[in-house]
Parts: C-alpha cells; sequence; structure tokens
C-alpha cells in the first residue's frame, strides 16, 4: 500500500527554493504528488503531497531534507498522511462558487464570514486574502472557492451574506462559477 | 425493421484519453466527396451518442482531420443548433470574454478555468458539402470553442489563465 507525507515548506523566498526542494525529495525517492506552492509577501510557502518510498518515514524524511533545505533558512515539516485521504478520487461533482469579499480592513471580517458559510453548508476549498490599496487607506480583500453539499441552500447562503454587509462594512458578491465538461 | 438493419455497424469508439498522440497532433482538412468522411462522421456520432458528453472532435477517435459534432441539446435544458456536423470549421469572430471552469472528456476528473467567448461566429462545409455559418452563444459557443482547439491539438490545459492567486499580483 502507498504511503504519503505532507510537507509544508516556508521561508524568506529566493530563486531556486522549489529546485533544491524538489531534488531532495528526488533523491530521497519521494515522489511529488499533487503541490502548491505561494508567496505570502516576501515568504515563499509551499504544501507538498509526497508519496513516500518503502523503508523512509515521514519524520525521517524531513531530517533528510535538511541538507538541501538549511542552507536556504526554510522551515520544513513533514507529517504522515492516511492514505485513503490522499489517494485520487474523482472530485464530487458539487455546484462551485466564487465569494469576494473586500471593505475597509478591520479584525474579524474572514472568521464572521467563513463563519456564515459554514453554516450553510458550504465547503471552502480555496482562499486567498489580501491586504491591499493605499498605506493609509487599507483594503481588505477576500476570495474565497465555495462548494455546496448536495442537500444545501446556495440562495440561503447569499441572502445571509449578503445580511452581513452592514455590520462588517464590507461589499461582496456571492456568484456560481460555470463549469462545463466538453 | 428492414433486414438492412441486421448489417448496420454501431461503430462507437473509444474516445482516445491523453496523453494519446492523437490528442496533440495536427490534422487534416477533408473533402466532403471523399466517401470516407461520411464514415468518419458515422463513427463520430455513435461514439458522440454512446459518450455522457455533448460534442467530439475526430482526433479524440483517433482520425487527424478536421471534423466536429456538435450537438448541445444532449445536455438538459439546452437546445442551440441541435445536432451539427462540420468539416474543415473555423472561427470568424467572437466576443464576450469569460472564464469559465472546464473539463474535457479526453482528461477526465480534472477542470481548470480558462478564457471563452460568449458569443462564436463559426463557419464551415456540412457534410454535404454546402458552406454553413453558426451563430453560436453561451454553452454552445463555449462546446465549439472547445472542440475547435482538439483540431489544432490544444487542450484547455493550454489555455489556462491564471492561477486564482494573480488576480492580486501587483502591477510592476
Ligand atoms: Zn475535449
Amino acid at each position: 500500500m502507498n504511503r504519503y507525507a505532507m510537507l509544508t515548506a516556508f521561508g524568506q523566498d529566493r530563486p531556486g527554493i522549489v529546485a533544491a526542494l524538489a531534488e531532495g525529495l528526488f533523491e530521497l525517492g519521494c515522489n511529488i504528488e499533487d503541490t502548491c506552492m505561494t508567496r505570502l509577501r516576501g515568504e515563499f510557502t509551499m504544501m507538498v503531497m509526497v508519496r513516500l518510498p518503502d523503508g523512509l518515514s515521514a519524520d525521517q524524511l524531513a531530517s533528510r531534507l535538511t541538507p538541501h533545505t538549511s542552507p536556504l533558512g526554510l522551515t520544513v515539516l513533514c507529517r504522515e498522511v492516511p492514505a485513503r485521504a490522499a489517494e485520487r478520487g474523482s472530485e464530487p461533482d458539487a455546484p462551485v462558487f466564487m465569494l469576494s469579499v473586500y471593505g475597509a480592513d478591520h479584525p474579524g471580517i474572514v472568521a464572521k464570514i467563513a463563519r456564515v458559510v459554514a453554516d450553510h453548508g458550504g465547503n471552502i476549498t480555496d482562499m486567498n486574502t489580501r491586504v491591499i490599496g493605499a498605506e493609509d487607506r487599507p483594503v481588505y480583500t477576500m476570495i474565497l472557492e465555495v462548494q455546496m453539499r448536495a442537500e444545501s441552500q446556495p440562495a440561503a447562503l447569499g441572502h445571509a451574506l449578503d445580511g452581513l454587509k452592514p455590520s462588517l462594512g464590507v461589499d461582496l458578491t456571492f456568484r456560481p462559477l460555470e463549469q462545463v465538461r466538453l | 425493421m428492414g433486414f438492412c438493419d441486421n448489417l448496420l455497424i454501431v461503430a462507437a469508439q473509444p474516445i482516445l484519453l491523453y496523453p494519446d498522440p492523437a490528442l496533440k497532433a495536427k490534422t487534416a482538412r477533408v473533402d466532403p466527396a471523399n466517401p470516407e468522411v461520411a464514415a468518419i462522421v458515422q463513427d463520430m456520432l455513435d461514439t458522440l451518442k454512446a459518450s455522457p458528453g455533448v460534442a467530439l472532435a475526430a482526433p479524440q477517435i483517433g482520425r487527424l482531420v478536421q471534423i466536429i459534432v456538435v450537438d448541445v441539446s444532449r445536455k438538459k435544458g439546452e437546445q442551440g443548433h441541435g445536432l451539427v456536423v462540420l468539416l474543415n470549421p473555423h472561427i470568424l469572430q467572437q466576443d464576450g470574454p469569460r472564464i469559465i471552469r472546464e473539463g474535457c472528456l479526453s482528461l477526465p476528473d480534472y477542470t481548470g478555468n480558462v478564457l471563452r467567448y460568449e458569443r462564436t461566429l463559426v463557419q464551415g462545409l456540412s457534410p454535404d458539402g454546402l458552406p454553413v455559418t453558426l451563430a453560436t452563444s453561451g454553452f454552445e459557443a463555449l462546446a465549439f470553442q472547445h472542440e475547435l482547439d482538439h483540431l489544432d491539438g490544444r487542450l484547455f490545459l493550454d489555455r489556462i489563465e491564471s492561477l486564482s492567486t494573480d488576480l492580486f499580483r501587483r502591477k510592476s
């Protein structure tokens, strides 16, 4: 049976980090499955799901990667992931919605929005937030992808989100993302 | 039921999956008078009928020729032009850019965000060789854009517009 690990790495961004990580994983016999990497401001952040070779544990992977990652000042964490979560399955054909929220920056926007989404049976499957705008007029923005469970009511969620606008002082749109299979 | 029905060969083909090289190959224009064209069209129609989709391009059954079949009425709530068979099709013009999440029968279980157009004007030949111009919109326009890409060896992966985070890239 295949064994998988989730590896997260972060550190000050500079060219060559992905190359060093990928080379290290390759030399250790790990197979890179799915990856997500981005920069949060000046910080490099990466999540990699790897398939472990026989005889290598997730803990050992972290320590054996050190020669590759410590010169770059990277923090690397590894945890084994249950195979049933890591094996590829077909994506559920649930309706997908995009939610954009933006307004003057203040604490609590993400918490309030995410709670309403959860309480209406929405599953946040992708999320990006940024503080943008002028230095003295910061604007908080968040873009979420929300998958609705079959029995849930997107219209009710849309209504509840609209209801948050005055108290949170944000603008928002909640709209379906058209999916076509051709 | 006539006795000829016994001779009818329903030739639904398997839909090729990437990395089959046919999906990245160049395709040739066809001559409607060539009897082989009618046979390929029939194979495509049989294959479409047996598939869960609404459209097919010839390379998806391994024929490297410029033929597409589209029938969006196979999808609930869609009408469009019904069943359309087009030889040597090309796009005359399109407008109304929009991002949609697209998937392909030849690349199952994966979708990506691509830039498509709301309206597409398509030109080609009918199976009997007559010129056809179709004004399509909405889902039908998306289907034509997708199938025409197949004739160029192009998959939706070649059109992924941006990662979600690109929205936040600073102008530099
Ligand atoms: Zn396709």
